[in-house]
């Protein structure tokens, strides 16, 4: 007759519904990165961190069809930048922990019919505008995020 | 007076119900163990932890006590068993690819944290199954060792990758139509449109997997209704291999696979209220090949989290902060 019963057990914590706190936004940004598409998801192993670039609509539309950089003037591509926590559901999983920050850059049409980049990056907690460059050739770290190809999403 | 009707009524009834009961003793569907042909290989007081409280269900060395011989029991059993070594089987798992091990054994060491195995009912009936949190540890240390850091993507892995994206970014691969599951679930091409909930890297097949939700989802989030979540709800996992290239920086390299849960309790209400989907490769080939894929693979393992309506991802609020 044992058999029939099942077991009743209070949920483990480790299972209560729950959302993600830790990995939300906060302060004030000129866009929200988390209702766009997404483009790509990186990690880094030495500071372990992981990164999420997902861009507006011109962005993604140009992202997901070309192999080359040049994104077209009116592109914004946001990168959120969170620590990595264990996943406590699941052993060998590493999931968003703490925002670290929130980098932007768009692409605006320059009085020369060429490109400006504006760059600013947004830290702490909350989070506040730290860098802000507005370039005509793109950064270092502006060209990196432009070299950043799409994730493959058939 | 009373007494002798009761009796006269009871008796011959008791002796019915015993003869049935013997009778069904030999209605027994065969549950036989077969050689044990690749068993795990794995540190001894690792595999002492296996074999005490997994063997029983999971190998080839099923030893059931006599009260599991018995009818009805042994009907529950022996189908527990062709299940429980369908989904694992330390008697022919060191067969397998050292990946496919490697997830295999992840898989366990979770299932059996989360409190889901050895299966509840199971260790009601044999309560020193239960793993301990000391053999716990073991396990875990154990599960530690199996996953080493990401190589540099070798120079064909970079290659292949590469091919897949050039493919892709050109159309030139353009799907016309994705086959639905087994199941009969349809592929949602507009995943790649949902927002990101969550994401995960897998240390032990080293992958990059975002979670994305659909409008409706990520209402249900800001709302924080997400127990149960709403019909119409859908999650989508999009998993690649990951890419460490020169600066060791990693990446997403070749795509894995796209898995869908899709939330309508009335029309899954026989999967535990979702459908389930996985699409493996660029080719987005559905997964399995039984009709009763999703019951057997995907909620199997979800169950561990059914109080949490089968969903393991803690989503992101992306309403939440005083972004515009």
């Amino acid at each position: 007759m044992l058999i029939f019963l099942t077991a009743c057990s209070q949920p483990s914590a480790r299972i209560q519904t729950r959302l993600n706190r830790d990995a939300e936004l906060s302060g004030e940004l000129p866009y929200n990165p988390l209702t766009w598409e997404v483009i790509s998801s990186t990690l880094n192993p030495v500071d372990h961190t992981l990164a999420t670039i997902s861009g507006n609509e011109q962005a993604i539309a140009y992202a997901r069809h070309h192999a080359s950089s040049d994104y077209p003037a009116g592109s914004v591509l946001a990168v959120v930048t969170w620590g990595q926590q264990d996943d406590p559901r699941w052993f060998g999983g590493k999931i968003p922990g703490g925002v670290r920050s929130v980098e932007f850059l768009e692409v605006q049409t320059a009085a020369d019919s060429g490109h400006n980049y504006l760059y600013s990056l947004y830290s702490g907690t909350p989070l506040r505008k730290s860098v802000s460059i507005a370039e005509k050739a793109p950064t270092t770290r502006a060209s990196y995020l432009l070299a950043q190809k799409a994730a493959i999403m058939p | 007076m009373k007494q002798t009707s009761f009796c006269k009524l009871i008796l011959p009834a008791l002796g019915i119900a015993l003869m049935i009961f013997v009778g069904l003793q030999f209605m027994r569907p065969k549950l036989s163990n077969p050689p044990v042909t690749a068993e795990i290989v794995a540190p001894p007081e690792v595999k002492a932890i296996f074999k005490h409280s997994c063997y029983s269900c999971h190998s080839n060395e099923t030893r059931l006590l006599w009260f599991d011989q018995m009818v009805p029991a042994y009907w529950i059993v022996s189908s527990d068993v062709q299940r429980a070594r369908a989904h694992l089987n330390f008697s022919e798992i060191a067969a397998l690819p050292e990946e496919q091990q490697r997830l295999a054994l992840f898989d366990a060491f979770n299932q059996i944290r989360l409190g889901a195995m050895p299966l509840p009912s199971y260790r009601m009936v044999h309560p020193n199954s239960t793993v301990t949190p000391e053999q716990l540890d073991i396990l875990r240390k154990y599960s530690t060792t199996l996953s080493e850091d990401p190589q540099i993507a070798t120079s064909s892995q970079v290659d292949a990758a590469e091919r897949e994206y050039v493919r892709w970014v050109d159309g030139s691969e353009a799907i016309h139509t994705v086959q639905s599951t087994p199941d009969g679930i349809p592929f949602h091409p507009e995943y790649k449109t949902w927002k990101q909930i969550g994401s995960t890297e897998r240390v032990e097949n080293h992958t990059i997997r975002v979670v994305l939700g659909n409008d409706l989802a990520v209402r249900a989030i800001a709302d924080n209704h997400i127990n149960p979540w709403p019909d119409g709800a859908m999650i989508g996992k999009v998993t690649w291999h990951e890419k460490r290239d020169q600066t060791g920086m990693i990446g997403p390299g070749q795509f894995v696979q796209v898995e869908l849960m899709i939330r309508d309790s009335k029309r899954y209400q026989t999967t535990a209220g979702w459908g389930w989907g996985r699409w493996i490769g660029t080719d987005l080939k559905p997964d399995g090949h039984t009709a009763d894929f999703a019951s057997t693979h995907c909620v199997d393992c979800h169950h561990a989290v059914r109080r949490n309506d089968y969903v393991f991802t803690m989503p992101i609020n992306a309403r939440q902060g005083g972004a515009k």
